[in-house]
């Protein structure tokens, strides 16, 4: 109906054609019982399937179908009976590559359909057009006049070597009358003269004909004796018109065509002179008491005889199957009816092999029906001929209503189209078609009609559509299926869903098109989205003047959503969208952010917000109640109470929500079955001690479902679960790792360059700009090209199987390949150049989608040109390349952890519980670094009790060796093999290890202001903790407490959130209310950023009646010291007057500050960032470690934060050093420096240059005193290359002479 | 487009200049195709032959960045 509706019948006809090799014929015979389950029934009426198929059947010459791919199988099948089942099982088998003959007994193809169904109805050609594909296309053999029972049996057919036979023999008995007189001339039963007349065999008659029966074959009798001269023709019916079984358009056309009906009348004996019928004596009816079948039964009426003068007497009361033919000793039994004998699901007969079905197994039945069974018998004989369960997986298939498309609420009623007919002077005259089929604009409104139940049509153009075959029919009919695997440990990390806001009416979302979500304003903003990143709003493509943010959509909202969590990461993406939409749109967007806090709690992340706000994007605090569209345009409406309290009302052209992160009802119903504990939040529950650790023991967890977080914390998490899982796997580590095969190298030293160039088109990326062919063409043309070919993605694991096998085949040496960028792929196609046996270095990429498709789109001629510049000097560089060798290094399998604090401590305890020695380096007596100042963590878990189970695990374990009171003093070395002197107590002491972690840590600020030192009653944060470990008496006696928060962050000294402190004076604020419930708490900020399930502390906070105060950083509190009480004086931003709080304790929830430590940025080449803070490897992606090979990193020295993330980051940065303490040797990059000693004039300036000290003189041997290079060392950057005077510096893979090579390719015009 | 077509030859260090000219591409920006790219290991690799044979070669212009 899909296909049909969008004029392409050729593809519609393929999908008819899948299961109904007959569809023309079909589509206009059959009473369509498939019409009866069409939905468009609850709208107003179904859709005319039938009459649809018909006419896609008329559109399509089948033989212009793209012929199928038949892979031939050696077995032969034989099918008794050419009609629709028969017909069906061939098509099916045939497609199959099963050698299929069916045998027919008639000189005709089509079974009933030929003989049964008269030509007005069906004209010869149609059914002679589908029969023709299955024996010409397909490839059916059909040998005619060849009866069961009398040219051939069963057992000759299997002795003739079918392997399978299928009898579809048909119903072709008429039953008789069992009447007096019946053998007279002119009495013959309705199929014989139907069958007779559509043969040729009988041509005319003339006089009255009398038809006994109600079916469809009755009326076709009659309306056929019409035809052929009949001069009345009566239908005689023992019930009433109401209970006629034959369709209703039949009866129809036969009253019209003249035919008399005489209901509530049967026959009682044929009256006839000299052996020719002259009258038939009947008698009346009437109704009785309903039968069986619901009709109600005739029953006689006594003395209602009569006589009715005619001719012919047609009895047309049913057929039966002709079972005469089936030889008892085949094997075969009939059932109680006298039709065949099957299994009702495979179709089998009760002799092995042979099958049955369509008529000959249900009696007169329609022709539909024996289709599918055809299609049947066609898996049970392929199955049967596979030596396959014939019944496995056949049940019927109960579709749930559930999974149907709902109808829409509004669909339009549209009359179902009618056919029009051949008009009544035509039709008697012959045997023209007289339903005409349906007109295109019929066609295409009934098939518009439909409803799309099922929503996936199962049309396969997708199939077709995939250049790739990534999506294949196997993989269009995969299926949700069960595996069982043996694992020691789980890792969970189903993640999130975004928060839907389409239950909010308020936001208008699911009305509005300009109203979206901030997912999908991402893909507006991304290249690849739908506007291709150009900024538009949906309604009107109009590029949007005003956009509003909208956030905690769906977060920090128990009414609306049930979320009562913060999502963490929505300030930022918000942010971040607003950024980006400025920079797409330039400076006339503005962009408005309306938020409750601002949450930029993650590193960097408040320096982004204060560049948002030096943008020009505006902040306004408040949550939106309601959003109206505008009438007369698609602008929108936000109406907000601002914060003086005041309604504001402002348009906009755009609004996007900033939904919040959920956890899906799936992954709630997993965490149930695996019986795993959640949170309030529906998140995985942990504790603060073992972060990434699920109530059962054994399975883990990361990412989202732990709690809402942002990627660097999701990477943290991760790497920190695989640890875990390491660790409880130690034992079992190198068991079974599968070993890659070596492929031996082919040394092609000396050889001319045979080169290989692959041009990828990568999809439509690169063909859709770049003529690929033409620039592959060009390849051929250049020096030492040996082949050249292009694919649709190189990338893709079949390009590289077949790559391997053409580097092997043309014995190629040298590889170029066209494509993205080397900085992503190269290494994946050196792997393949190393499954084909060549060095890897022996290969050159060359960047045709980035610099050339993607950037000159508008000009596909010139980027054409300039592929074929870059591949050729691509192919000139490669021709010098040489086989490199790649210096391995043996890796020291000990680690060494720098600051005993709790990453540290954490980080050391995971290595060693991996199996791997640890020097824990603590230049404190004693372990524990800050924690030993803290209290509780969030979770209200007893930090000291947790911290010193932590420090008697290491200390105990006797992997760990601890260095107390120990400074660093030198590191020398390079990954796997660092050599380290510490100092301890004025003693040196070196030791060597293959990796370093640094957990160096952080400590709070000591402020300069709020008369912090003047009076004991004003503590840091740290130094109220304290006074709760120590359970300090006075604290419970103050009458109120102030917090003051950010204190020395935020600010322009130190522009970044120390992340911790909201929190941490929350819980305290709420210690101190347990302490005391009469004690005035007052905690005066500036954002509260408790993000994550955290939330939850706030809540409760200001449900315990904390007091929360907001000031601005212009406008600090002031506190003063009086006599009895300290003074803190701030200014309320709803009041704007300075407000007096006279209190006994102020707590200063200070910065923390990092050390700063550059000797030790120094000692592993590391650097710091502006505030003091270790640089990691990647912001996102690479939390955990340094760019520095074997350089770890965690702990606060990173970024401030929580024990949680602190003991989360010490596994994390332990499970990315055990990636290289797991390996006995490390590879180096064979693009290093080398020097050609006779040419070394011993200037030693690539000594002195070198920022890696890979250069150094010779100390001996006989060029003792030129420059060498340590491989190991260089990073092969080239700089010694370049300024070498003497030109005795190379550098492999970027050469000079390759260099030059590709500048000396430039020139050549193309 | 230029009328008179240039021929302009860009020396991109691999590890910040190259990434850069990827992630043009990833952002579709559009720019004349007269450049050609060399990729380099480091602009320290640059050496003043490279530039000097580059115009020798009929470069419009040279371009070094890293």
């Amino acid at each position: 109906m899909s296909l049909a509706g969008e004029k392409k019948y050729k593809e519609a006809l393929e999908v008819i054609y899948r299961n109904l090799p007959l569809p023309g014929t079909i589509g206009r015979v059959c009473p369509h019982p498939c019409e009866d389950a069409c939905r468009r029934e609850q709208v107003e009426s179904a859709i005319s399937i039938c009459t649809l198929k018909r006419f896609i059947a008329d559109q399509v010459d089948p033989s212009e179908l793209d012929a199928p791919v038949i892979i031939p199988r050696d077995e032969r099948v034989a099918i008794v009976g050419a009609g629709p089942a028969g017909l069906t099982a061939a098509a099916y088998l045939a497609r199959a590559g099963v050698k299929t003959t069916i045998f027919e007994a008639l000189p005709a193809a089509g079974g009933m359909l030929k003989v049964g169904i008269p030509d007005y109805r069906l004209p010869p050609a149609i059914l002679e057009k589908e029969v023709g594909y299955i024996t010409d296309t397909l490839g059916v053999e059909i040998q005619y006049n060849k009866a069961l029972g009398k040219d051939f049996t069963i057992d000759s057919l299997m002795e003739d070597g079918f392997k399978s036979v299928y009898l579809a023999i048909g119903c072709h008995k008429g039953m008789a009358l069992g009447l007096a007189g019946e053998e007279s001339e002119g009495v013959l039963s309705g199929v014989k003269l139907l069958k007779d007349v559509a043969l040729g065999d009988f041509k005319e008659l003339s006089g009255h004909v009398v038809i006994i029966g109600g079916g469809d074959v009755a009326i076709d009798a009659a309306r056929t004796a019409l035809r052929i001269g009949a001069d009345k023709v009566s239908i005689l019916y023992r019930r009433t018109e109401a209970e006629m079984p034959a369709r209703d358009e039949e009866i129809e056309d036969a009253l019209e065509e003249g035919v008399e009906m005489e209901f509530l009348t049967a026959p009682k004996e044929v009256i006839s002179k000299d052996g020719k019928t002259v009258g038939i004596k009947c008698f009346r009816m009437e109704l009785g008491e309903p039968d069986a079948s619901g009709r109600r039964r005739p029953v006689p009426v006594e003395n209602s005889d009569f006589v009715i003068d005619t001719d012919y007497i047609i009895p047309a009361i049913g057929q039966k199957t002709d079972a005469s033919c089936i030889d008892v000793k085949s094997g075969v039994e009939l059932n109680k009816w006298g039709d065949l004998a099957v299994d009702s699901v495979t179709f089998e007969t009760s002799r092995k092999g042979v099958f049955a079905g369509g008529d000959a197994e249900t009696g007169a039945s329609i022709a539909i029906n024996a289709v599918a069974a055809g299609n049947e018998a066609g898996v049970s004989i392929l199955r049967y001929l596979d030596g396959d369960d014939l019944a496995a997986g056949r049940e019927p298939v109960e579709y749930a209503q559930k999974d149907f498309n709902k109808i829409p609420d509004k669909a339009e009623k549209i009359k179902r189209e009618s056919m029009a007919r051949l008009p009544m002077e035509q039709r008697l005259a012959g045997f023209d078609e007289v339903e005409l089929g349906f007109t295109e604009e019929q066609a295409l409104t009934e098939a518009n009609k439909c409803l799309n139940c099922m929503v996936c049509c199962e049309c396969y153009e997708c199939v077709k559509a995939c250049g790739a075959g990534a999506l294949t029919l196997e993989s269009h009919f995969e299926k949700p299926s069960t595996e069982t695997f043996t694992a020691g440990s789980v890792i969970l990390s189903p993640g999130f869903a975004a928060f839907d806001p389409s239950g909010l009416d308020n936001y208008q979302y699911a009305n509005h098109p300009n109203v979206m979500t901030a997912m999908e304003f991402e893909r507006i903003l991304s290249a690849s989205g739908p506007t291709q990143g150009h900024l538009t709003r949906f309604s009107d493509h109009k590029e949007p003047k005003k956009i509003a943010w909208f956030q905690c959509v769906g977060s920090r909202d128990m009414n609306r959503c049930d979320h009562k969590y913060c999502s963490s990461v929505c300030c930022m993406y918000a942010l971040k969208e607003a950024v980006i939409a400025k920079e797409h749109a330039g400076d006339d967007l503005e962009c408005t952010i309306f938020y409750m806090d601002m949450r930029t709690h993650g590193k960097d992340f408040e320096r982004y917000y204060n560049r948002a706000k030096e943008l020009g994007i505006r902040f306004v605090r408040s949550r939106v109640h309601t959003v109206n569209p505008v009438m007369d345009s698609d602008d929108l409406n936000v109406r907000y109470v601002n914060e003086m309290g005041g309604m504001e009302s402002e348009e906009f052209d755009m609004i996007v929500l900033s939904v919040g992160l959920e956890i899906t009802p799936e992954v709630v119903d997993l965490a149930g079955r695996l019986d795993i504990e959640l949170t309030e939040g529906n998140f995985a529950k942990t504790t603060s001690f073992a972060p990434v650790e699920t109530s059962r023991k054994g399975i883990f967890v990361s990412g989202a479902f732990q709690g809402p977080k942002d990627i660097p914390q999701a990477v943290v998490d991760s790497s920190a679960a695989a640890a875990e899982a390491g660790a409880m796997l130690a034992s079992a580590r190198d068991t079974m790792t599968k070993t890659a095969e070596v492929i031996p190298e082919t040394n092609v030293v000396g050889e001319r360059p045979r080169i290989g160039v692959f041009v990828c088109k990568c999809g439509s990326n690169i063909a859709g700009t770049v003529d690929v062919e033409s620039v592959r063409d060009y390849a051929a043309t250049l020096p030492y090209v040996e082949y050249c070919t292009d694919s649709l993605y190189t990338c893709s694991q079949d390009t590289q199987d077949s790559m391997s096998q053409l580097i092997k085949e043309h014995n190629l040496n040298r590889i170029v390949v066209a494509a993205c960028t080397p900085k992503t792929h190269e290494p994946l196609f050196q792997e393949t150049l190393i499954n084909a046996g060549l060095n890897k270095y022996l290969f050159e990429m060359t960047n045709i989608r980035n610099h050339a498709s993607w950037v000159h789109k508008d000009s596909p001629e010139l980027a054409t040109e300039k592929s074929k510049d870059l591949v050729r000097m691509a192919v000139s560089k490669v021709g010098l390349m040489e086989p490199l060798k790649e210096a391995e290094l043996t890796v020291n399998q000990t680690a060494m952890v720098i600051g005993g604090g709790i990453a540290g401590i954490t980080s050391a305890k995971n290595l060693a519980d991996q199996g791997y020695e640890v020097h824990l380096i603590e230049k404190d007596s004693k372990l524990g670094g800050q924690a030993n100042n803290l209290y509780k963590t969030y979770q209200e878990e007893d930090i000291q009790e947790g911290l010193s189970e932590l420090v008697t695990s290491v200390e105990t374990n006797e992997r760990v060796h601890l260095h107390l009171d120990t400074t660093l003093d030198d590191v020398e070395g390079f990954v796997g093999n660092f050599k380290s002197t510490l100092t301890a107590n004025g003693k040196n002491e070196t030791i060597d290890h293959g990796v370093a972690v640094i957990a160096t840590g952080a400590t709070g600020l000591k402020p300069k202001e709020y008369c912090y030192g003047e009076d004991p009653r004003i503590l840091t944060s740290l130094e109220l903790d304290r006074k709760f470990i120590d359970k300090d008496a006075s604290i419970k006696e103050a009458n109120a407490a102030v917090f003051i928060q950010c204190v020395g962050s935020r600010d322009n000294d130190r522009p970044y959130c120390s992340r911790v402190c909201c929190t941490h004076s929350i819980d305290n604020a709420l210690e101190l209310k347990t302490l005391n419930p009469e004690m005035d708490v007052y905690i005066l900020y500036r954002d509260i950023r408790t993000y994550g399930e955290r939330e939850y502390k706030y809540q409760k906070a200001r449900e315990a009646g904390v007091i929360f105060i907001r000031y601005s950083l212009d406008n600090k509190p002031v506190v003063s010291i009086g006599e009895e009480h300290l003074s803190v004086t701030v200014t309320d931003h709803v009041l704007g007057v300075p407000l007096e709080i006279e209190t006994d304790l102020l707590t200063l929830a200070t910065a923390i500050v990092p050390n700063k430590d550059e000797t030790l940025a120094n000692f592993f080449k590391v650097p710091l960032n502006e505030d003091g803070f270790f640089v990691e490897r990647h912001a996102k992606l690479g939390p955990s470690e340094f760019a520095t090979d074997g350089v770890f990193l965690c702990g606060l020295a990173h970024y401030p934060k929580p024990v949680d993330e602190a003991i989360a980051h010490g596994q994390a940065a332990a499970s990315r050093a055990v990636t290289l303490l797991a390996r006995e040797t490390v590879k180096m990059s064979g693009n290093v420096a080398n020097v050609d000693p006779m040419a070394c004039s011993s200037c030693g300036v690539c000594v002195s240059i070198c920022p890696y000290s890979a250069p150094s003189f010779a100390l001996e041997g006989r060029f003792a005193g030129t420059a060498e290079i340590n491989p190991v060392l260089c990073k092969g950057c080239g700089l010694c290359v370049a300024s070498c005077r003497s030109g005795a510096l190379h550098l492999k893979g970027f050469d000079t002479n390759q260099i030059f090579a590709q500048i000396f390719a430039l020139d050549e015009a193309v | 487009m230029t009328e008179k077509k240039t021929k302009i030859v860009a020396f991109l260090c691999n590890w910040c200049s190259y990434g850069a000219a990827d992630l043009a591409g990833v952002s579709r920006m559009q720019y004349p195709a007269d450049v050609r790219v060399i990729r380099i290991p480091c602009s320290g690799r640059m050496s003043p032959k490279f530039i000097l044979s580059a115009f020798r070669e009929g470069a419009d212009g040279v371009w070094v960045s890293g």
